[in-house]
């Protein structure tokens, strides 16, 4: 996929744990370049004096977010024209508050000999203020993550991969996708940066989405 | 995202194989479809920029490349 010029667009909320209240967002089906711009002029600043205090507290670069060091710009032209790869963008208050890349060509490691197919998330990032590990304090808007995660598995329906999701997550995000999405934990993957290998089969996918449609 | 509709002409053996494998798959002929340009478009995309494509065998870790069009 390139850089989407005229997205889809769907109407989603997200939550502000300050007021308590619910507020109405959009899920974009695509990374169009009024997200880059938000990522570039709003996000990176905000992610750098963030740092700005961690490296003033003497924090181990080892525990700075590792995503400090994604360029989605350069992240988007590698995969220029691509069907293989499906971009997502979240935007509230004519802000970005998230992005997405899958990728359609991976095949799942729970239960192999079958070779089925998932949608993989290749990158997924909240905006900086979003991150209560960053912040150090109640995220401006929360429920990025979990809106991610449902676009992701009805992708995986709608291609018909029966809602299989799969990822490699950054250690501040394992506790999510293990407890609150419910995804199998297949251990570090040495082939991989160490990271974690989560799974999500088509059961739990039925049930993270069933969950989140109560009220 | 808006779809286009088109028609496809196969041989009896070809509609076999398509059949088959979504059978295998447990998808539809879109769906099937969609993915096999997907992957096509990857790979061929991957070789013209100098890689190759290989199978290995698991046990004996014999290589054996596989031809693009």
């Amino acid at each position: 996929m390139s850089i989407a010029k005229v997205p889809d667009i769907s109407p989603i909320s997200l939550y502000d744990p300050t007021a308590g209240s619910a507020v109405p967002a959009e899920l974009w089906d695509g990374i169009t370049d009024k997200n880059l711009g938000d990522w570039e002029v709003e996000w990176l600043p905000e992610l750098l004096s963030r740092l700005r205090i961690l490296h003033g507290q003497g924090v181990a670069r080892s525990k700075w977010p590792q995503s400090r060091l994604w360029d989605w710009r350069r992240k988007l032209q590698a995969i220029e024209g691509l069907l293989a790869n499906q971009c997502f963008s979240i935007v509230c208050n004519d802000m970005t508050q998230a992005m997405m890349i899958t990728d359609l060509t991976h095949r799942a490691k729970l239960d192999a000999k079958q070779a089925a197919h998932l949608v993989y998330v290749e990158y997924l990032e909240t905006a900086p203020w979003n991150r209560k590990e960053i912040i150090g304090q109640e995220p401006r808007l929360s429920g990025c993550g979990s809106i991610m995660i449902r676009a992701a598995i009805e992708l995986s329906k709608e291609e018909g991969f029966k809602g299989r999701v799969g990822l490699h997550s950054l250690p501040q995000a394992n506790n999510f996708y293990a407890n609150q999405v419910g995804m199998e934990d297949l251990g570090i993957d040495k082939d991989y940066q160490n990271l974690r290998y989560f799974e999500l089969t088509s059961e739990k996918a039925e049930a993270y989405i069933t969950k989140g449609q109560q009220p | 995202m808006s779809k286009k509709t088109m028609t496809l002409n196969l041989t009896e053996a070809e509609m076999a194989a398509l059949e088959a494998l979504c059978e295998k798959k447990q998808m539809s002929k879109t769906q099937l479809v969609r993915q096999a340009i997907r992957l096509y478009q990857k790979v061929d995309e991957r070789i013209e920029d100098g890689g190759k494509l290989f199978f290995e065998d698991e046990a004996s870790k014999e290589k054996s490349e596989i031809m693009m069009l």
